[in-house]
Formats: C-alpha cells, sequence, structure tokens
C-alpha cells in the first residue's frame, strides 16, 4: 500500500495512463455491496484488481474502496473484526494492523472519532506515515460493519501538495458512498 | 516483509555458495575498499531505522545492554569495534548486526528472556557477526561467483538494489551462523556466564515458536534450522565445556532492568493479537511488581480484546484492581465504560466515562466518549 517497489510505480504511470482513455466510473460495482460516484479525472488503474483510483499515480494519491468478509484475518496482526464490535473497537484493529506494518514508519494517529458513512455508524481515523525511504503521506480511512462485511474506504496521499489538493473529491467519493445490498437495513426493515 | 527483497536476492546469491576467498577473522579491521563501502551503507540503513520511531528509548536499558556487550568483547578478537546495542520496539523474535558494530536487538526477543546469562548468549553470537566480519566474507562470496565476477561489489549492490542491510543477519549462511553460534558461546563462557543458558534460550525461543507457530524469525536464520543449533550447542558443551556446570546467570538484575521493557513489550503482543504471549509477559511482570496498575489495566484488555465467553467479567475484576491502585489512571475507567456499556447497563457505563473524562478531558479518542455518554442520557440515564 505504502512502500511501492519502482517496477510498480512505472506499472502504475503506465497502467495509469491507459486507463484514463477508457475511464470508467465505479457505480454499482459487480461483485460488491456497494457503489459509489467518481470524480471526473480519476480512474482505475487496470493492473489491479482492487477497487483502487487515482488521478495522478498512486505513488501520489489514490482513493481504496474495500468490502471484506469480517471474519477475513488481517496480515499484521492476528485480530478479527466481529458483528458486535463498537466502531470505536473496530478503529482499534485497524490503527493496530497498519501500526504493525513493518512497512510504515513514523505512524501517527492525528484524529480518531465516530464517523457517519451513508448512514451506518463507523469511524474515521486520520494518520500520518513515511515510508521506508521517509516520504511522508497522510491517510484518511473510513469505515463501519454492516452485515458480516467491514467497508472501508481511504485516501491516501503524498502529505505534501497532494493531501491537500484532492481531499475534497474523496469527501465527494465518500458521500456518494452506497451500500446497495444492505443486509443490516433489510433485517431492521423486516424486524419492523 | 521489510527486508524481503534483500533476503530473495541475498539467498539467490549466497545460497550454497562455498567461500572461494574467506578473509583470516584475526585480520585486522583495515578499511580496505569493500568494508568502506559496506560500512557506509550499513550508516544509511542506521539512519533509517534511527529516525524511523522504531527504537526503543530507555538509556538504562540501553546502556545495560552495552556493558554486557563490553564484558564480552575483552575477549574477542576484535577489541576495536566500538559496539553498539539498540533496541527496536517489535514483539517479534529477532536480532542483528551491522559490520560496524551496531546490534539491534528486538524488544520481543529481550521480553522473553529470563537471565543475564542468555542476554549475553545472543548478545555473543551477534558481535561473533562483526568481528569475524561475515557481511564482508558474504559479499566476497557473492563476488567471486563466475557469472558475477566482472561486478564491482558498487555496481552488485546497485544491481540488486542491496542497501547495508546486506550485513544483516539475514545474509548470513549457514557456517557464517555457525561459527557465530559457537565463538558465541566462548565468550560467553569466557566472560564466566553459565553455558547452560546458552541452550536454554534457544529452547525457550523454540518452545514459543512452536506454540505461536511463529515462522522462524532472521534470528534462527533458515540454515541451520533451529533444532540443528541446539544441537550442536549441545554437542559443544559435552565437548568443550563438560564440566562447566555453573556460571553468572543475574536473574535479578536482568529482571529488574529489563521490567518495564517487557511490560512496554506486551503491549506491542496485545497490539498484534498474541493475547497469550502478552498475557504470561504481564504475569512475569506482575510478579515482580505486583501493585502496578498499568499492568493490571494492561492485562485486563488483553482478556477484553480476546473476547472469549466470560471474559468481560474477568476483565472487569482486572480493570477494578488497576483503578483500585491507581485512581487517577484514566485507561480501566474507559474500559469498564465500555464494558458496561455493550452490556447495556448504561447507568455503570456513563459513570465510568464520566470519570474517564475528567481524569483526562483532552483523551485521543474523547469523541467516542462523549458520543457514548449522550447515548447514555438519550436512554434516561442523564
Amino acid at each position: 500500500m505504502k512502500k511501492i517497489p519502482a517496477i510498480l510505480i512505472s506499472l502504475f504511470l503506465i497502467a495509469g495512463c491507459a486507463s484514463m482513455a477508457q475511464e470508467r466510473s465505479l457505480k454499482n460495482l459487480p461483485n460488491n455491496d456497494f457503489s459509489v460516484e467518481i470524480p471526473k479525472g480519476w480512474s482505475k488503474p487496470k493492473y489491479t484488481d482492487k477497487y483502487l483510483i487515482t488521478k495522478d499515480g498512486a505513488f501520489l494519491q489514490y482513493v481504496l474502496i474495500q468490502q471484506r468478509p469480517i471474519d477475513l484475518p488481517y496480515s499484521h496482526t492476528k485480530k478479527k473484526l466481529n458483528k458486535g464490535m463498537l466502531p470505536q473497537e473496530a478503529a482499534d484493529v485497524i490503527i493496530d494492523e497498519i501500526a504493525s506494518d513493518r512497512r510504515i514508519y513514523n505512524f501517527n494517529v492525528i484524529e480518531n472519532a465516530p464517523a457517519i458513512i451513508d448512514g451506518h455508524e463507523g469511524f474515521k481515523i486520520l494518520f500520518s506515515y513515511k515510508d521506508k525511504k521517509g516520504s511522508p503521506f497522510k491517510t484518511l480511512y473510513y469505515g463501519f460493519i454492516s452485515g458480516d462485511s467491514f467497508f472501508n474506504l481511504r485516501y491516501n496521499a503524498a502529505m505534501r501538495h497532494y493531501f491537500e489538493k484532492d481531499i475534497a473529491d474523496f469527501e465527494r467519493i465518500l458521500s456518494s458512498f452506497k451500500v446497495v445490498k444492505d443486509k443490516a437495513a433489510l433485517e431492521i426493515a423486516s424486524e419492523r | 516483509m521489510k527486508y524481503f527483497v534483500l533476503i530473495i536476492a541475498v539467498c539467490c546469491l549466497v545460497a550454497g555458495c562455498a567461500m572461494s576467498r574467506p578473509i583470516p577473522a584475526d585480520q585486522t579491521l583495515t578499511a580496505i575498499e569493500e568494508e568502506q563501502t559496506l560500512w557506509r551503507r550499513a550508516q544509511e540503513e542506521q539512519d533509517a531505522i534511527n529516525g524511523s520511531g522504531v527504537l526503543y528509548q530507555d538509556a538504562e536499558v540501553e546502556n545495560y545492554l552495552n556493558q554486557i556487550a563490553a564484558k564480552l568483547q575483552i575477549n574477542s578478537i576484535s577489541p576495536d569495534i566500538s559496539f553498539q546495542i539498540k533496541v527496536i520496539k517489535d514483539p517479534n523474535l529477532n536480532a542483528f548486526a551491522f559490520p560496524n558494530g551496531v546490534i539491534y536487538i528486538h524488544s520481543g526477543i529481550l521480553a522473553r528472556m529470563d537471565n543475564e546469562a542468555q542476554l549475553a548468549a545472543l548478545l555473543a553470537h551477534e558481535m561473533v557477526h562483526c568481528t569475524h566480519r561475515h557481511s564482508l566474507r558474504a559479499l566476497r562470496s557473492v563476488k567471486d561467483r563466475r557469472q558475477v565476477e566482472t561486478a564491482t561489489v558498487r555496481e552488485l549492490a546497485q544491481l540488486l538494489g542491496i542497501t547495508g542491510a546486506m550485513s544483516s543477519i539475514s545474509s548470513y549462511t549457514r557456517e557464517f551462523e555457525t561459527e557465530a553460534d559457537r565463538v558465541g558461546l566462548d565468550l560467553a563462557v569466557k566472560a564466566n556466564y553459565d553455558p547452560r543458558e546458552v541452550v536454554k534460550l534457544f529452547e525457550l525461543l523454540k518452545q514459543e515458536i512452536d506454540s505461536e507457530k511463529i515462522e522462524e524469525p532472521y534470528f534462527f536464520g533458515t540454515h541451520p534450522n533451529v533444532r540443528q543449533r541446539i544441537e550442536n550447542i549441545n554437542n559443544w558443551l559435552a565437548e568443550k565445556y563438560r564440566g562447566k556446570t555453573t556460571g553468572i546467570k543475574n536473574t535479578d538484575e536482568f529482571q529488574s532492568r529489563l521490567s518495564r521493557l517487557v511490560l512496554d513489550n506486551a503491549r506491542l503482543d496485545l497490539r498484534q493479537g498474541r493475547f497469550f504471549v502478552a498475557q504470561r509477559a504481564v504475569e512475569k511482570f506482575l510478579a515482580l511488581k505486583p501493585d502496578d496498575a498499568r499492568a493490571y489495566f494492561l492485562l485486563g484488555e488483553i482478556i477484553r480484546q480476546r473476547g472469549r465467553q466470560d471474559d468481560a467479567a474477568a476483565a472487569i475484576k482486572y480493570y477494578e484492581k488497576s483503578i483500585s491502585l491507581n485512581p487517577s489512571f484514566p485507561e480501566p475507567h474507559k474500559a469498564m465504560g465500555l464494558i458496561h456499556y455493550k452490556d447495556g447497563e448504561k447507568r455503570l457505563a456513563k459513570k465510568y466515562f464520566e470519570s474517564c473524562l475528567l481524569l483526562s478531558p483532552d483523551a485521543a479518542d474523547k469523541a467516542y466518549i462523549q458520543g457514548y455518554l449522550k447515548l447514555c442520557v438519550a436512554n434516561g440515564e442523564g
């Protein structure tokens, strides 16, 4: 995520340029229970299957949107999310996961607070870090648990210039985010 | 992993490669060009590590480790190397040495040790990598291979992206590891440490590797594996130190000096979700300092986060103990609030959240706590 080897960066740039020409909206993504509107100028590089979009290349900034099963283990810790967790507890699991990533240096949580995403109670974490070469980055990470899934949207960018430059786009992406097969909402509706 | 590229590159080049031009171990450390390059790269790597926020900052612990290293160095073949021992905040079992004498030890491996003799064994092993110039010898063996014969050391390093970290443990071959174990054992014995503790260290760590299903860490290297190394040490003890059944352990001093590190490292183990290891470490700490409020809080956190049935009730006992030992410590108040909040006990939750905010009005997570309090009030507990 953070330190991208040189070859991968080249791929990012090459693939990024190619996909600009065939920019596509990520609305109603297949195999996922969410939709999102992507502002003009952002595109999904072809080399990744993840829902990662960038404007100037992923080393400079990207938005990553994920839906992951809550029982899927994390790679840097043995911790897991669970359905009964409060947003704060979920945020702590994510912070521990990021802090345990050995590619992350000088990790610093700037803000950890509750947040509402598409009507769901969740969290937002703003943190900074450096990669091994000492380049500083900043990430704004939103997440919430709904049903059996953990949804998260993160905006990662080089701290200098890029983070501030495109944060408004990320806020637009975030506000357009919708869980389209909202199992939790369906359960509540059926209880009524 | 941090050294993934390095490990792959070095393994490809060094594996199975016999050293064709060994440097005599007793050769003095003259600054030959290759070594200067290595040292420069080592320094770059160290600068990156030192500036990355991963160092464990405790001057007393560092001084203690350096004192042990100094004792061991008296009998080493290179008394001129200026050894510097530093600790990295990392719960994983690892240690590595740079050719210029700077040795990094993970807090995880220190926290598992029982006494100074075990520490001496680890330090002696790492010091031998420096005194016996294993980095330079590894680099030369790479350079001497036919397919890279024309490349200079610098070109080779640049080609493979190998930095000064090449000098770290990950690049050492089977024979270097064996040499470090054998000579390290000699150094520990000459410094009058109990040689039986050397094998105990390996056995202790092996147990944890097995119980936690940990991939064998760098300290053990890949060649030879830890089982073989235990066997080697037992053989050397039987052959060379048969009558040597005593020696310094310095258990009490060691445990006293490293007790805070044990607790700090338990926090890192908890962060990684290694609940059992973290719990064992806190219990070890509490055996020494039974009135530490932070340790009881941490024990409560381990139990709460582990999340087994009835764990909440067990965690509450530890939080209560923590509060009784230090009523102004805000963390257990918040934890008690969370447990009661999730349990639907909003009145109790409100009480603890309020006391937490009172004790720590600028808590980093106060937005959450204020949110819980609002909901408690909305639920008629105002």
